[in-house]
């Protein structure tokens, strides 16, 4: 009986053989242990967060109700590493979209694209702990940048990067746009390369120069592509921790701890883990309903 | 395209150069670092034509077990690497390739694991290390690193099983083939490059990861991105020559396999999403 279906329906035969339990469940069977393991890495640590945001002490756990989160409502080493985490973000993420958009822009129709992106990626495969070294060096320690600022006219001496605000938030800056610039380039590059060729080609022979083609017509078919690529290099930024840790160590006064940085010190140097708990929870909240948003917004799920 | 000239080429050019000086010095000034005597790495005045040397790194390998901690890092890569492809190919399959209820929805939860962030779930993540008695052992890296790289493997290969079309496996069907032979031998050989790409995406942000193995590896169980944060010998102060080394161990493997998948590699960064 199936083997008359089967030229029309292929796939139902395989289905037909099983019992319906199992054609019900074999997807889920399939998904189940992704399903968990992530579960595990994520409710558990979650509902974890939770309860421990409830408790005070360090060693012996005691209930506090809601007293760790009224105490971090009214810190201002929260908030400032809230409102530095956002500061932070939007300067760093902006900076390395124009830089990346413009130089996408600049390479796609060059004959060497894939020795330029090769080039331009190379900043990327070095471990953030590593490239928060090198720039620590060469801005701190080596003091490198004020040498070279001297060498070319705009001295002042020695520069303490780590003297002010700005300056600390500068060199942060500056070392996650040096490294992080490609992640965006690269996939900028390859969405204007696989644009459809004869658009342009239309529009060239129609007498458009370049630019007006690029903003015309490249930039908006892109849009979806620029989203994906900011939404997921966005995550990365608002969660920036290794430069922190290693240059700034939130000098100076704490001006340039992000909110990560704030929950790592909290709970693993002043080891108030009820507290730091209670923020985790903030953020905890702040990831999912971001996530729900931006993800189902810019991926498409399922068969296409 | 070459009819006519283009305008301003050389401007364009300039620019281009500009910003790989910009990339490029840094890493050749990092370079040098490795290769130089400690004391003319921290001196009154930036010294850019060094002495180079490799003496110093007897003097590095007899302080700091670096070929212990590049062991470590590649147990622990490895081995989250091989977790999340047992875990993530069968799961990306059944997202491709199946009809079922809550399949977006399920599809969204494990992508939206992508966007969890590290800090939010350090101190659960220890606490429970901690009482399995896991805390520093490249056990407890490769666990979380695997955790951490699950969603975007099977999102990145989800993708390309989605581009094998059904008629290859309706015809293996017919010849009674079952759905897991059929992922075996047709499914997963089809998609391999997918495969590659997702692994090494998945080894690139394991070997980059931080803030994890900052609270879990203490001494033991160093891989070679937290290794170097304790590179620092009291009146020395940081022994950057021994960070640069470190760097570079790690940055010519990841090289090496991103030239393997160069031209996957926006379709990896992005899940998928943007192929090309």
């Amino acid at each position: 009986m199936a083997d008359v279906a089967l030229p029309l329906h292929p796939a139902k035969r395989t289905l037909v053989r099983r019992s319906p339990f199992m054609r019900k469940a074999f997807p889920y069977l399939l998904l189940g242990p992704a399903v968990v393991y992530l579960l595990g890495i994520t409710l558990y640590p979650g509902i974890y967060a939770v309860y421990r945001s409830l408790m005070t002490g360090k060693f012996k756990l005691e209930y506090a109700g809601l007293q760790n989160y009224r105490e971090l409502l009214v810190d201002n080493a929260f908030w400032t590493s809230l409102s530095n985490t956002l500061i932070l973000g939007v300067i760093t993420l902006a900076l390395e979209f124009v830089i990346a958009l413009s130089l996408a822009a600049l390479v796609y129709r060059d004959r060497w694209v894939k020795a330029w992106r090769i080039l331009f990626l190379l900043p990327m495969l070095f471990m953030p702990s590593a490239v928060s070294f090198l720039w620590k060096l060469l801005f701190n320690d080596g003091r490198v940048i004020s040498d070279l600022l001297t060498r070319v006219g705009f001295g002042a001496g020695n520069i303490d990067f780590m003297g002010s605000t700005a300056l600390a938030r500068l060199v942060l800056v500056v070392t996650d746009v040096w490294q992080w610039t490609p992640f965006l380039f690269i996939i900028f590059v390859a969405a204007l390369q696989g644009m459809d060729k004869e658009v342009e080609e239309a529009a060239r022979l129609d007498g458009a120069s370049w630019r007006k083609i690029f903003f015309n017509i490249s930039l908006p078919m892109m849009r979806p592509v620029i989203a994906i690529a900011l939404v997921l290099r966005g995550i990365d930024i608002l969660t920036m921790f290794a430069s922190v840790h290693i240059i700034t160590q939130g000098t100076p006064g704490g001006n340039t701890e992000t909110l990560s940085y704030f929950i790592y010190r909290t709970a693993f140097k002043s080891f108030e883990q009820g507290y730091a708990s209670a923020a985790s929870v903030l953020l905890l909240i702040a990831t999912i309903i971001l996530a729900q948003t931006l993800v189902r917004r810019f991926f498409k799920s399922g068969v296409e | 395209m070459a009819a006519k000239p283009e305008k301003g080429i050389w401007l364009r050019k300039l620019v281009l150069a500009i910003w790989g000086i910009l990339c490029f010095l840094p890493i050749l000034f990092f370079a040098t670092i490795a290769l130089r005597p400690r004391n003319e790495i921290i001196a009154p005045q930036p010294i850019y034509f060094p002495t180079l040397t490799i003496e110093t790194w007897a003097k590095i390998l007899e302080e700091w077990p670096l070929l212990t901690y590049f062991k470590n890092s590649v147990m622990a890569i490895g081995g989250s690497v091989f977790i999340c492809l047992l875990l993530g190919i069968p799961a990306a399959y059944a997202l491709a390739r199946y009809k079922f209820r809550g399949r977006e929805d399920i599809g969204f939860y494990i992508l939206s694991t992508k966007m969890m962030a590290p800090a939010a779930v350090a101190i659960p993540i220890f606490v429970l290390f901690g009482q399995f008695r896991i805390l520093d052992t490249v056990w407890a890296l490769m666990l979380v690193y695997a955790a951490m790289n699950l969603s975007i493997v099977v999102w990145i290969i989800r993708s390309y099983m989605l581009d094998i079309p059904p008629e290859i496996e309706d015809a293996a069907r017919t010849d009674g083939a079952s759905d897991l032979r059929i992922l075996w031998s047709i499914i997963i050989p089809m998609c391999l490059p997918g495969i590659v790409t997702a692994a090494v995406i998945a080894a690139i942000f394991a070997m980059n990861e931080y803030l994890f193995t900052l609270i879990i590896a203490s001494r033991n169980a160093y891989p070679l991105s937290v290794a170097l944060a304790n590179f620092s010998g009291g009146s020395d102060g940081i022994i950057y020559n021994a960070i640069a080394l470190v760097s570079f161990m790690a940055f010519f493997p990841i090289l090496l396999l991103v030239i393997l998948i160069q031209n996957h590699l926006s379709r990896g960064l992005t899940m998928g999403a943007v192929k090309g």
